[in-house]
């Protein structure tokens, strides 16, 4: 899409860009190259080509937040044929599109994990065994969430750090009180062991 | 907005006289519907240099009150972990109440909506209105399976007594369930042969206290690890020898329910507000509010709506899959 984008984002800068374009190897209609919208935007007011996508865009874009809204007009029409090879690696502006077969793909997976994560119960993996097993797929799946649902693939890795340091204090939390019950469960084995047959009704 | 108001209301005054009602009328309009050149800035709020500082923002702003939530539910999952770890027969217990394909059913159900609702992110920053609404209304759709789903599970805990706290008197034993006989069909005849003999014993000890007990029947003499072992772990009798002519449920099975229904009635509140915040950008996506430059409110919520799917995606295995 950026592709599209670029040429009508503005009547000005227009001129330079498609003089540019070409002038990279990189020939305006290579949409297939989902890599081509990359290096069409940066030579015009970047030199690196390897930093973050997110943070490329948000340099580029911004001058140009305020001209005109074509864009708007002109991705309908684009959007069904071209995109999900340009989508890609595209970028609309502000942030990452995620591309649609990348979002099936994810369901494809995720339901794929829940049926998984049913049918494992009916084998006997000892008692922990099988919590182990379903606590790898939900983190499995919850991984796959985050990464493409949540895009933090794309996203700024400040929010990645933002999302692990809640993981990390979760575990610390668990963590902590799991050890501290364990300190107490001689205390729970003489209990049961003694007091509490379950007969008492 | 504003720009635009004090442009229409500067107007009337420039022209002086004639009829200033029908150029205000027209530039309302004009800037209530967004269209035209005052749309290039219709949705940047004026504490906001650009469109992307705005975006990055709120973005910044959604990941702050996800960790919140997150960190807000661990205390619930905490909770879960003390307790299973202490009583874990209870949780094996319990789960046999539980239904796993209604479980099953709504999980898949909010992975289509996570799916959905990712999508139509994408539909706002490409500005295809009708497919953001269509992917908006299936989200919903969604969402209110989930919840109806959930009423029916609510609807027959409630009316088998499975309820929190004192409450608690469930009306069918774990032995006499269909998951129990499914899974562990000896067992189930085992436990169903002491509570017979157990109720004998106390009808016996009324008349005549000193009366032997009856001899068992040859079949359940000596139980096997089939009959003993699941009810055992589910805390019916107990792990001793001599315990294991007294069938009951579990101390406390009770609380089992109150985490079941803290955590999954929590959860259930984020899906109705969930429902709320869809609706609402629902109405907006139809004003064609949103595009390339600004996708933002439906990309926060879409967000939210995974972290509540993801928080499913931990309580479907801990409730409904208990081994």
């Amino acid at each position: 899409m950026a592709n599209d984008d670029k040429p009508d984002t503005s009547a000005e800068p227009l001129q330079p860009k498609s003089q540019q374009g070409p002038s990279e190897e990189i020939p305006p209609d290579s949409k297939h190259d989902a890599t081509a919208p990359k290096p069409a935007l940066e030579p015009t007011e970047q030199d690196e080509g390897d930093e973050d996508d997110s943070e490329a865009v948000s340099e580029i874009s911004s001058p140009k937040a305020g001209h005109g809204d074509d864009p708007v007009a002109h991705a309908p029409p684009g959007a069904l044929g071209v995109e999900p090879a340009a989508a890609a690696h595209g970028d609309h502006g502000l942030a990452h599109t995620m591309p649609i077969w990348m979002l099936v793909a994810v369901l494809g997976a995720l339901m794929l994990l829940t049926v998984l994560t049913v049918s494992v119960t009916n084998y006997d993996l000892g008692s922990e065994g099988n919590l182990v097993v379903g606590m790898v797929i939900a983190t499995i799946k919850a991984a796959l969430v985050v990464t493409f649902f949540m895009h933090l693939l794309w996203d700024k890795k400040f929010h990645l750090i933002l999302f692990l340091t809640a993981v990390l204090f979760v575990v610390l939390f668990l963590s902590m009180s799991i050890t501290d019950r364990g300190e107490y469960q001689t205390n729970i084995d003489r209990y049961q062991n003694t007091v509490a047959a379950p007969a008492a009704k | 907005m504003s720009e635009s108001t004090s442009q229409s209301v500067t107007e009337p005054k420039k022209g002086g006289h004639g009829a200033p009602a029908v150029p205000h009328g027209a530039e309302g309009d004009h800037a209530g519907h967004g269209h035209g050149h005052a749309e290039g800035q219709a949705h940047l709020a004026h504490h906001f240099d650009t469109y992307q500082q705005q975006f990055d923002a709120g973005k910044l702003g959604i990941w702050l009150f996800l960790l919140t939530e997150v960190l807000f539910f661990s205390g619930l999952f905490c909770a879960y972990t003390i307790y299973r770890g202490m009583h874990p027969e209870i949780f094996v217990y319990a789960h046999y109440y539980l239904n796993t394909q209604m479980g099953a059913i709504n999980t898949c159900v909010l992975l289509i909506s996570s799916l959905t609702a990712a999508w139509a992110v994408r539909n706002a920053q490409l500005a295809q209105r009708g497919l953001l609404m269509l992917n908006i209304v299936i989200t919903i759709a969604c969402a209110c399976t989930f919840m109806v789903v959930k009423y029916f599970e609510y609807a027959h805990k409630f009316n088998d007594g499975l309820l929190p706290g004192p409450n608690f008197h469930p009306t069918e034993q774990v032995w006499e369930l269909e998951s129990f006989k499914h899974k562990h069909p000896e067992a189930a005849e085992y436990a169903e042969h002491l509570a017979k003999v157990a109720e004998e014993r106390s009808k016996q000890k009324t008349p005549a206290a000193g009366v032997a007990a009856p001899a068992e029947p040859s079949a359940f003499e000596r139980p096997t690890e089939e009959q003993i072992e699941p009810l055992i772990k589910a805390g019916v009798i107990g792990p001793q020898a001599e315990n294991q002519a007294a069938i009951s449920r579990p101390r406390n099975a009770h609380v089992f329910f109150s985490i079941y229904f803290c955590m999954t009635g929590l959860h259930g509140i984020h899906v109705v507000g969930g429902i709320i915040v869809w609706l609402w950008l629902l109405k907006r996506a139809a004003k064609n509010e949103f595009g390339p430059k600004y996708f933002g409110p439906i990309d926060y919520a879409a967000l939210y709506w995974h972290l509540v799917d993801l928080i499913w995606i931990y309580l479907f295995p801990l409730l409904y899959l208990i081994h």
